[in-house]
């Protein structure tokens, strides 16, 4: 189990981001993903691993500076 | 603690008015030339197309100036202003100043926004602006001093140079055993001998109990500031409730400002971590996109990347809270205690650091080749403390530095100092130098618009390669992002009335990772409503952060996400309740766009302002050399091909980059045009009659000024 905005998800063995964002409305719009501490970018979506008991926050579009 | 003498010249008695609907009615003017200080009417038509805080300083600065006043005349103004809503600390972001005046940089308009206490506390002292013109060969102090109702000019001496020292004494000298009723602007010796000076703004941290700074960074005002012989303007004020702006419905702002406070306290932690880690998110975001800028914008990617992003950071800033303003909930600008810095005058004492943000690191970071936290924070004390600009040294040195390593330069020119990239000693030496107006330090204080000129003139180096790699445009320095992949980012920069800075418009994501702007048109529109929605915070002194940095749960549900356009209602409920003034979504964007109209104008004026001023160097379109084409070469040849429709077969990597240079520069022409028609300015970039009257901003002299330029109605 991991919590997705801190809303509880089901998890399985081998998830990755760009599966978890399938579960998600207008996922196109999340172009960075922090997992607990750690950003990570669309580039690296398909091959990043999201743990279990994980806490995993959808960031909105970046505004910059 | 140094010892000082403080001489009053002049004091200044007043009756403070009452604050009326967030406005002071008037304005305080000093000629420090001869001590002369007035005070000038703010009247229902400047209120009107002016709004207040940058509109209000370009207001006065118009008025300053002539056609041919340089920034070091008597003439040229320092303006500083807040705005209507500046002072609330019921709303997130409201503790804004804009200072304005002419750039020894750009010799134009330049104008920069800064946090810190002086704007909110100069308007409760019964003024909307200040205006400080002329030059003394005195140190002189400026006190504004709301709650004895009084201004003081002081002939200063014995006080330190640096701004880091000089700002804690200054608050200590006037605070009267209330230091947060304090806040001081100061320059250091760094502004005396480069073009980039900044100033600092402090605020007084409670809990640290120490006075901090921001700085309003862009386009040399601290130049201006220190050759007028102003060593510091000081404002003294006292508490501040949601009451002290006198707003027209202070039940509306509570209700609007508790709903946005309490979603930055809901969301921030779920979003972007501001409030623990400031901009430092953006350090790997923006390398993970190719968009951080390495070795003078070459490339926007390094494998060190991470050494400097929020996950280092995030350890080594002092938690705590960090407003700039009292009551931001944001609350953003972080520091480092205890810090030791390895050379220059503080070395091997602990100091505070304000900072570092995104634009310092990447500045004085990755675009060096510099991967230590370590260097950057202490190049950020530096400059700050020395009074510098940490964008326009970050991107100056890269230029010099990909100059040295390209053997336009060498170490003759540079005094013997190694300037390669990735050199930590020698950067940190550079600004050593340039504080003392010494050595190869000095010649990069002049900045990348004259450097490239003494480059070619005294040492024989190729212009033309410089103009594509020295990253200027109007004079001011490039802030820390890549654009060659975004076209619209390449207006949002070329485009921009002060020369290439990211907080009037900043479409990267937009354009390049969402592709929400397929059309010149989209990207016209958007180039028209984002700089005029960024553009009416300076107007009425608040922080854009809290409009798109934190975002409604619901947001990406929405119709144009971008916008969020939730809190741009919110702001119009904001404006209409501090004021009075009806507004709604679509009048922010008007109020901003007479505002915005009016500086391009003023660059008119000042013998800039035309088509010609909006180019870019190459760099920022696309890759210059073979080496910046190899490394993304999947990237071009395929967009050669498949955009282009151009057959690559047998072609060399410098006719590729020939074809693309090609290609792209007519896109970045087209992008002139069509944002000149949205915009409502004729193809020379010069707004026309019909718009300047649309707007309201129609004056004899304005006209005289377009007539002058061939626009006629």
């Amino acid at each position: 189990m991991i919590k997705v905005n801190g809303k509880k998800h089901s998890w399985y063995e081998g998830m990755t981001i760009k599966d978890l964002l399938k579960d998600v409305n207008n996922s196109h719009l999340y172009a960075v993903v922090r997992i607990n501490e750690k950003h990570i970018s669309r580039p690296y979506f398909e091959k990043t691993l999201v743990p279990d008991n994980s806490e995993v926050f959808l960031i909105p579009m970046i505004a910059g500076g | 603690m140094a010892e000082y003498k403080m001489e009053s010249l002049k004091t200044f008695n007043y009756d403070r008015p009452v604050i009326e609907k967030g406005y002071a009615n008037q304005t305080l003017c000093i000629d420090i030339s001869d001590g002369v200080i007035s005070i000038k009417p703010v009247t229902e038509k400047m209120k009107n197309v002016f709004i207040g805080g940058k509109g209000f300083d370009l207001w006065l600065l118009w008025n300053a100036v002539n056609s041919t006043t340089k920034w070091n005349d008597p003439e040229n103004a320092i303006c500083i202003a807040s705005g209507p809503m500046g002072g609330t600390p019921v709303y997130p972001g409201s503790g804004k100043s804009i200072v304005t005046t002419i750039s020894p940089l750009t010799g134009s308009v330049i104008d920069s926004n800064v946090g810190g206490y002086f704007g909110p506390y100069l308007k409760f002292s019964g003024f909307d602006a200040l205006e400080v013109t002329g030059k003394t060969s005195k140190d002189v102090v400026i006190f504004i001093d709301g709650i004895d109702e009084k201004v003081q000019i002081f002939k200063a001496s014995g006080l330190p140079d640096d701004s880091y020292t000089l700002s804690a004494i200054l608050t200590e000298r006037f605070a009267k055993g209330k230091p947060r009723n304090i806040s001081v602007v100061s320059t250091g010796p760094g502004a005396k001998n480069t073009r980039m000076g900044c100033l600092n703004f402090t605020w007084y941290d409670l809990k640290r109990k120490r006075a901090r700074y921001k700085q309003a960074g862009r386009g040399g005002i601290g130049g201006v500031f220190a050759d007028k012989g102003i060593k510091a303007i000081v404002a003294r004020w006292d508490t501040v409730t949601s009451k002290t702006n006198n707003p027209a419905n202070a039940n509306t702002l509570k209700e609007v400002g508790r709903k946005h406070s309490r979603e930055v306290v809901e969301l921030d932690p779920k979003q972007n971590q501001m409030a623990q880690i400031g901009t430092t998110h953006l350090v790997p975001i923006m390398n993970d996109f190719d968009l951080l800028p390495t070795h003078n914008f070459q490339y926007g990617q390094h494998s060190e990347a991470d050494n400097i992003g929020q996950e280092v950071f995030r350890r080594i800033f002092d938690p705590g809270y960090d407003g700039c303003w009292i009551g931001c909930t944001l609350a953003c600008s972080h520091g480092v205690k205890d810090f030791v810095p390895l050379t220059g005058p503080y070395k091997g004492i602990k100091v505070f650091v304000d900072g570092p943000e995104y634009e310092t690191i990447a500045g004085c970071g990755s675009n060096l080749g510099i991967f230590d936290p370590h260097t950057i924070i202490e190049m950020n004390f530096y400059c700050d403390t020395y009074g510098l600009d940490t964008i326009s040294v970050g991107t100056s040195t890269a230029f010099a530095m990909e100059c040295f390593e390209m053997g336009l330069i060498n170490e003759t020119h540079t005094h013997g100092m190694n300037l390669s990239f990735g050199n930590r000693s020698a950067a940190l030496e550079v600004v050593h130098q340039m504080a003392r107006g010494e050595g190869f330090g000095q010649i990069i204080g002049r900045g990348v618009r004259e450097m490239k000129t003494i480059f070619s003139r005294d040492y024989g180096a190729d212009p033309d390669l410089m103009q594509d790699i020295g990253m200027e445009a109007k004079g001011l320095e490039f802030s820390e992002y890549m654009t060659k992949e975004s076209l619209a980012q390449q207006g949002g920069y070329g485009l921009a009335l002060k020369g290439p800075q990211h907080d009037e418009a900043w479409l990267i994501f937009l354009d390049m990772v969402h592709n929400f702007m397929p059309t010149f048109e989209q990207k016209a529109e958007a180039l028209h409503w984002f700089p005029m929605f960024r553009t009416w915070f300076g107007l009425c002194g608040l922080c854009k952060l809290p409009w798109n940095d934190v975002v409604p749960e619901d947001n990406k549900d929405t119709q144009e996400p971008a916008k969020v356009m939730k809190h741009v209602e919110w702001y119009a409920d904001y404006y209409t309740s501090v004021t009075g003034r009806q507004t709604t979504a679509d009048g922010l964007i008007r109020m901003s766009e007479a505002v915005y109209n009016f500086q391009r104008i003023f660059n008119l004026k000042m013998g800039f302002g035309q088509r010609e001023h909006d180019n870019i160097p190459y760099r920022a379109v696309g890759p210059v050399k073979t080496v910046e084409y190899e490394s993304r070469a999947e990237r071009y040849d395929k967009q050669l091909v498949e955009k282009h429709n151009v057959d690559i077969t047998g072609k060399t990597t410098e006719e590729k980059i020939a074809l693309l240079r090609e290609f792209r520069e007519k896109l970045y022409e087209k992008l002139k045009d069509a944002v000149y028609k949205r915009r409502g300015w004729t193809n020379n970039g010069i707004p026309t009659v019909e718009t300047v009257k649309r707007l309201g901003i129609d004056f004899p002299e304005v006209l005289e000024l377009l007539r002058a330029h061939g626009v006629e109605s």
